[in-house]
């Protein structure tokens, strides 16, 4: 993957650099690869409206192999993951994701991303997704008795992973704890660094037939309604819970088996309640488990070591591919001593969310020994 | 806020969708009787679609515990109610967001500015825009869903078919029956058995310096449906079409289309503008969404306040000086729905 930035390169070359990287790492060339399933939000910021990017990626990499384009706006790159897996007539799948989205004025940015929110009634009632979620970490505050300081303890570790990660836009850019405490309201009762940061990048994960050292062992996809507030329980994300039961049932493993997790923190409160949805803590008792310490780097279960959405960057599609280069890399024992987790872990988990819980893929990973 | 309800799985659609897709029958409407704030954020954050910050974005609950979201610039806290008084003045301009369907909306509009009086008898004059021979989708014309649905509106209140009479006529050269074959509206008159009329070929009657169209006088309601522009005064314009057209262009050549239209304005007491501005154009052109529609029964005022939510800052002359601050507002207000039309 690349290093997640607010670098003016366009979206292919993103891609292209991720893209290199996956194949490279698996001692492959382009000409090795049967299929490409590509995300991206295809968005026109900047003036880079480029639709039919599969034909694009053709011209890029001189192929002619089926390329495959899926959007799921934040979901999008646990999606097209998925959606490789689907593909199994094909030996080597690149799946690819690459975003070009920060590069005007947020205003716009802020606008676009709005564009993932229900239309007539989310839309025009400036539901962004920081209110949606704000309102719904409202909600579970009223009924689980939860604080806005559970969430800084997130954001304080998720930043503090980030500045030992050289691929996190915050990398060697450590935050204390009172600076995410005293940020500035943005949708209250979130604060500035409640919220992911929209960022530029790439990621590219080869998938193979063959057998090496990383297994794909769980796969879960679910869908929820676009209206937020239109759910049967809206402090808890339906999607998430029913992904990863599907996901845990094929890799025939428990939660407490999972060694290292990189969960969906667009915001704080999202991984907060993602706890509990994934089955890492009970119902009502995430906040318990983010002040325990076992999720911080060198507790059992180490959560978002990269940094996550919050602290290493959010370029929307490629979130869920960033996410599995993480965990992969960590089953590998490649990461900085600092973020590695110890000893090296068995499985990892990814969860990765589209809008406001609407979409979302949970992965399970082995390492194979 | 409308909802619809399958009655044998219960599942409830914000959608208006014709049945459900269970059960295979047609879903029941819901109307929410009331509602009350259960959640609330202020939100500091300026985009493109709400540029003007703060406000307070909130979760609202009814009676059958179906939630929506709901923006607003006046602080509101968990547990108000939100409460849109109407305003019978005949100057207010009645606001409402358009959320799936058109009817609803409609008859939302017209409650704010007091609500229309209607009986079984009641004889309708609709006044549709129809200024193009061009397709639906270039926003110049009253869409054929937004007819359809003031239709839906008139029958649901047991307006009797012959009473209704839907009537325009051609300023230029284009000829009412292609414009309103093109436009979808011929298509909407004939599926509802009204026959479409064309005012230059009616009697018109002397008003003032006024002559205007025969069927106004045999009215209870006219209905103008203007087809709302952004830098344009679109409903005004379309209430010139009950005028003679000869009438028409000798009072504009020696007064101004202002005097027409305030002179106008008086002489139809019992005309109901309803702008329509989902979609709209800006003042180059290009389509835009708005998602709203406004009701007046001074068609001016309703221009105006157009040109408000829209940013536009070159005011056409019939509006130009027109205060906005004398205009009563009823339901959402300005702020909460004013962007730059231009920058979306």
């Amino acid at each position: 993957m690349t290093k997640f930035d607010y670098s003016t390169k366009p979206w292919w070359q993103f891609a292209y650099e991720a893209a290199l990287d996956a194949l490279k790492d698996g001692n492959m060339t382009i000409a090795d690869i049967d299929a490409i399933v590509f995300a991206s939000m295809s968005s026109p910021a900047g003036g880079e409206h480029q639709t039919h990017k599969v034909s694009f990626l053709s011209d890029l990499f001189k192929t002619n192999v089926p390329i495959i384009e899926v959007t799921s706006v934040c979901g999008g790159g646990g999606v097209a993951f998925w959606t490789a897996l689907q593909l199994q007539q094909y030996k080597n799948i690149l799946v690819l994701a690459s975003e070009k989205f920060a590069d005007n004025k947020s205003e716009t940015t802020t606008d676009w991303i709005l564009s993932a929110a229900e239309k007539m009634t989310e839309q025009t009632e400036g539901m962004l997704f920081p209110t949606q979620n704000a309102l719904v970490w409202q909600q579970y505050m009223k009924k689980y008795g939860a604080s806005m300081d559970d969430l800084s303890l997130i954001a304080f570790k998720n930043h503090t992973n980030a500045a030992l990660n050289p691929k996190a836009y915050f990398y060697k850019k450590p935050v204390d704890l009172e600076k995410v405490k005293n940020s500035p309201i943005v949708s209250s009762p979130f604060r500035l660094m409640d919220c992911s940061l929209s960022v530029n990048g790439g990621a590219a994960i080869v998938i193979t037939q063959e057998e090496t050292d990383v297994k794909i062992v769980g796969s879960g996809f679910a869908t929820d309604y676009i209206l937020t507030f239109g759910r049967e329980d809206i402090t808890h994300f339906k999607a998430t819970r029913l992904a990863a039961q599907k996901a845990f049932k094929q890799a025939g493993i428990a939660v407490a088996d999972i060694n290292v997790a990189e969960v969906h923190d667009a915001f704080t409160s999202v991984e907060l309640i993602s706890y509990e949805d994934l089955g890492f803590a009970n119902e009502g008792k995430g906040a318990e488990l983010i002040k325990s310490g076992k999720i911080n780097l060198g507790g059992v279960m180490p959560i978002n070591p990269s940094g996550g959405l919050k602290a290493k960057g959010h370029p929307i599609s490629v979130t869920g591919l960033a996410q599995i280069y993480e965990i992969t890399n960590q089953l590998r024992g490649r990461c900085e001593p600092e973020r590695q987790t110890n000893p090296l872990p068995k499985y990892g988990l990814t969860h990765n969310i589209g809008g406001a819980g609407g979409s979302v893929t949970v992965h399970i990973f082995e390492r194979n020994n | 806020m409308p909802f619809y309800k399958c009655s044998k799985c219960e599942r409830i659609w914000q959608y208006p969708l014709s049945e459900c897709p269970f059960c295979n029958i047609e879903l029941k409407k819901m109307a929410s009787g009331q509602n009350k704030v259960i959640a609330v954020s202020k939100v500091f954050i300026p985009t493109i679609k709400h540029p003007i910050v703060p406000y307070f974005a909130c979760v609202v609950e009814d009676e059958n515990k179906n939630k929506w979201a709901h923006k607003t610039v006046e602080e509101v806290k968990e547990g108000d109610k939100l409460v849109f008084e109407s305003n019978a003045d005949r100057n207010a301009v009645g606001i409402w967001r358009i959320k799936y369907d058109y009817a609803d909306a409609i008859e939302k509009a017209l409650e704010l500015i007091g609500g229309i009086d209607l009986n079984e008898n009641s004889k309708i004059l609709i006044l549709p825009t129809l200024i193009s021979a061009n397709q639906p989708y270039f926003r110049e014309n009253t869409s054929p869903e937004f007819l359809t649905s003031v239709l839906s509106f008139l029958f649901s209140k047991k307006i009797k078919l012959e009473n209704i009479k839907i009537a325009t006529q051609s300023f230029t050269e284009l000829s009412v029956e292609a414009m309103a074959s093109r436009s979808g509206l011929l298509d909407v008159c004939l599926k509802n058995k009204i026959t479409p009329i064309d005012l230059s070929k009616s009697n018109f009657v002397k008003q003032g310096n006024l002559e205007i169209v025969e069927e106004i006088v045999g009215a209870d309601i006219v209905l103008n449906l203007g087809m709302l522009k952004a830098g344009n005064v679109a409903a005004t314009e379309n209430v010139f079409r009950v005028l003679k057209k000869e009438n028409y262009l000798g009072l504009k050549y020696l007064n101004s289309e202002k005097d027409i239209a305030k002179e106008l304005e008086k002489a139809l007491p019992n005309l109901v503008s309803l702008g329509e501005a989902e979609y709209i154009q800006t003042s180059d052109g290009f389509i835009a969404f708005l998602g709203i529609i406004l009701a007046s029964r001074n068609f001016i005022n309703l221009d105006r306040v157009l040109n408000e939510i829209v940013s536009q800052k070159e005011l056409p002359e019939i509006i130009a000086q027109i205060n906005l601050e004398e205009i009563p507002i009823a339901g959402r207000a300005i702020k909460e729905i004013k962007l730059n039309i231009n920058k979306i």
